[in-house]
């Protein structure tokens, strides 16, 4: 028996995202509505690919101050002290500890950036049609959903530092702008995985395939 | 021709789904993310002020981000990089400078670092200690910018803006003064040493003051300044007079300034004036001699007690200086007598005259002609010589005193030499000596032997005299004392006898158990009995007043 790739939209017919009923569209250009949960019936998501890179490139603006403003500024004794990510992993390197900083690094700059060019990449191998590598593509795509929601930690930390260190008037610490920009584009390269329709990474190599077959 | 065709020939027109052009509305995320991104860079860019390079010895204390630089006490900027210099002998700060103060980066403002400093005259710069150290700035005049900037290596001490006037003052060593000391004017803090250099030769201090707002005023050319340090003490017929200018002055050192009374009071002395810094306050004040007439005094006279500056007087009045004391020799006739070269100031005695007068005497010693024939009149005419007096009898001191001794010989003065000489009379002091040794001749010739012959005779006399008067007394002995005795012993009699009588009279009448005395006690108690007897008669009757008549009744039970 030979196995046959076939897409939903090849047979001409749509799950519903909602409720995952297999359903025959009302018509090609207006899928309609779910007859069962009454979810609106799509090919694809809507305007994914515009959404997405909407969301990339407002993080991608919003990365440049978070690195370059301060994210923390700590007053000790009426002298301040601000520090930047960037600031604090050299800090950090400098004065030995080199392990804390790379994981500062690793987890402040490089995910973020990471993030931000992989959404990049696969928005622009969609809008090619780029065929090969449709799998490993699909994976990393999966491993930016995933990292997602652990990036939000250095604003944790920043939080947490703020709250907790306040013994004015010998030492304050008080949150820079910074920390603003990058839970912008923690949030948005979020917003950006989700609004990503993975299916489009398939759906050249469907038409391909359907145009041979 | 419209039938000639076929309809269904004709081409049919194409349907091409509408495609959704439609811009999202997602993209305003973006463009707001944009829009605050670049309102913070132009914010940033537009608040970004100047940055400067200041050049420092050594950068003690200071570090990169941590230290700002502070003007009036406000941070106007923070330094952003320390390193040296490209020759490794300096530091090149770097300093970013808020906006607000970049107009004032001018080319002769000022920077140091400010330390804590302990010195006599105060603390300054303690809340650096917490701080650490920073960056102090100040203003220039000038309105030439400038980026690169060499740092001072101590804080000047005047800021600017601050009224007064800077002044150089020349003085042969430091003392005890440094940058701080004050300066006063008449006992008032006035000002303030800022910096001190040795002079580029080598052989004078070079200090640099300030005199503050209302006093720079009263420094005029002919100001005095002298060194106020320490004490001065000076006994003086007024008893002991103690000069100092304050508690501080006596520790840390100090300045002083006056303008002196003889000085025209002139227009103030501009700005970096050049003054000279005497030792103390007499030196200072001292009128500066213009005309000076120099002499020598030979003396026939021990000079012991004459020193290298002991004042010439006249009358009483200083007239100027003993300038050298030694010996003078004549090789011929083997001669020696004291030699004493003096100056005069003819200036000060001309000072002393009432204003009237004063024009008259300028114009009598303006030149040296003028001085010579007023000299020579004074000598020959009124007798003007030379003295050495005593000037404290306890120390011996002695100094030249110029007096009139009109009938001294004439003499004329010898113009031609180099330094003439004054004629001179000796000492008070020899003419005392020379009375002592008088009154002691006179002594000598005193005839003491007749009178010690004359005393023996005298004293014999007393003798006998004493002798009679010791017969006479035993006379009187021999002739009235038996006499006398027999009377004494008569009275004794007498007086025992009056004694036993007295005595008797008193154990009759006054003695304890005197008989008299216990009759009358009797008596008394018989008249006290009588007398309460009548008492009670009186109370019956007047209770009873019957009974007067009837008799006592029988009292009924």
């Amino acid at each position: 028996m030979t196995v046959i790739a076939l897409t939903g939209a090849q047979a001409g017919l749509l799950s519903c995202e909602t409720c995952a009923l297999l359903t025959r569209p009302a018509d090609a250009a207006e899928p309609g509505y779910c007859p069962r949960c009454g979810g609106e019936l799509a090919w694809r998501r809507h305007h994914s690919i515009q959404y997405t890179w909407a969301l990339v490139i407002a993080a991608a603006i919003c990365f440049i101050p978070a690195n370059v403003l301060p994210v923390l500024s700590t007053t000790t004794l009426g002298s301040v002290d601000s520090d930047t990510i960037m600031g604090g992993v050299v800090f950090l390197y400098t004065s030995g500890s080199w392990p804390l900083a790379l994981i500062v690094l690793i987890a402040s700059v490089m995910i973020p950036l990471g993030k931000l060019v992989a959404l990049a990449y696969l928005l622009i191998t969609v809008q090619r049609g780029s065929l090969g590598g449709s799998r490993e593509r699909t994976r990393l795509y999966r491993m930016v959903k995933f990292i997602g929601r652990w990036s939000m930690l250095d604003v944790f930390v920043d939080t947490f530092t703020v709250a907790l260190v306040q013994l004015q008037p010998l030492m304050f610490v008080e949150p820079g702008p910074g920390v603003v920009f990058f839970a912008a584009v923690v949030v948005l390269t979020m917003i950006a995985a989700e609004s990503f329709d993975p299916r489009l990474i398939w759906d050249s190599l469907a038409n391909r395939e359907g145009l041979h077959g | 021709m419209a039938e000639n065709f076929d309809r269904d020939d004709l081409p049919q027109a194409t349907v091409v789904p509408k495609r959704r052009t439609r811009i999202s509305i997602v993209w305003i995320i973006p463009i707001l993310a944009a829009v605050v991104a670049i309102g913070i860079a132009i914010q940033r860019i537009m608040s970004e002020g100047p940055t400067i390079t200041i050049i420092f010895k050594a950068a003690e204390g200071l570090e990169a981000g941590k230290t700002f630089v502070k003007y009036k006490d406000v941070n106007i900027g923070q330094v952003t990089a320390v390193k040296l210099s490209s020759d490794h002998s300096k530091v090149e700060v770097t300093a970013k400078i808020d906006k607000s103060a970049a107009d004032l980066m001018v080319e002769d403002a000022k920077f140091w670092v400010v330390q804590p400093r302990v010195t006599l005259s105060g603390v300054s710069g303690l809340g650096t200690l917490l701080s650490g150290n920073y960056i102090g700035f100040e203003v220039g005049k000038s309105d030439k910018q400038q980026r690169k900037f060499t740092g001072l290596e101590v804080a000047p001490i005047i800021t600017g803006g601050q009224p007064g006037r800077q002044f150089v003052l020349k003085a042969e060593n430091l003392g005890s003064l440094g940058i701080g000391s004050p300066i006063y004017y008449r006992r008032l803090q006035a000002g303030q040493v800022i910096a001190y250099d040795l002079a580029a030769d080598g052989k004078r201090i070079e200090l640099k003051i300030f005199v503050e707002a209302p006093y720079d005023k009263y420094v005029n050319p002919g100001t005095r300044f002298w060194n106020a340090s320490g004490v001065d003490a000076s006994i003086g017929a007024g008893g002991v007079e103690v000069r100092t200018q304050s508690l501080i002055a006596l520790i840390a050192g100090g300045l002083a300034f006056d303008t002196p009374p003889f000085v025209v009071t002139a227009e103030p002395a501009p700005a970096n004036t050049v003054f000279t810094l005497y030792t103390d306050q007499a030196i200072a004040m001292k009128q500066a001699e213009s005309i000076s007439a120099h002499y020598v005094l030979y003396l026939n006279e021990s000079l012991r007690g004459l020193s290298v500056g002991a004042p010439v007087t006249l009358l009483g009045l200083p007239a100027g200086e003993v300038t050298d004391v030694g010996l003078d020799v004549d090789p011929a006739t083997l001669r020696v007598r004291g030699r004493v070269e003096v100056v005069s100031y003819p200036e000060r005695l001309v000072a002393t005259l009432r204003a009237k007068q004063a024009t008259v005497g300028e114009a009598l010693i303006r030149s040296a002609q003028q001085r010579h024939a007023l000299m020579q009149r004074l000598v020959e005419q009124r007798g003007l010589r030379a003295q050495l007096r005593s000037g404290n009898l306890l120390t011996g001191q002695l100094f030249v005193a110029f007096d009139f001794f009109p009938n001294t010989p004439k003499v004329k003065i010898d113009w031609s030499r180099d330094v003439p000489e004054l004629p001179v009379v000796p000492s008070t002091a020899s003419d005392l000596e020379a009375k002592i040794t008088g009154i002691v001749a006179k002594l000598d010739k005193l005839p003491y032997e007749a009178i010690g012959a004359d005393l023996t005779k005298a004293l014999a006399d007393l003798s006998q005299t004493l002798e009679d008067t010791s017969k006479a007394v035993n006379r009187i002995d021999a002739d009235v004392t038996p006499g006398l005795k027999s009377t004494l012993d008569g009275l004794r009699g007498t007086i025992s006898a009056a004694d036993g009588v007295l005595k008797s009279t008193d154990a009759t009448l006054v003695g304890k158990d005197a008989p008299a005395q216990q009759d009358l006690r009797d008596t008394l108690q018989e008249i006290a009995r009588a007398a309460r007897s009548l008492r009670v008669l009186t109370d019956y009757l007047e209770r009873h007043p019957e009974s007067l008549i009837r008799g006592k009744t029988e009292e009924n039970p």
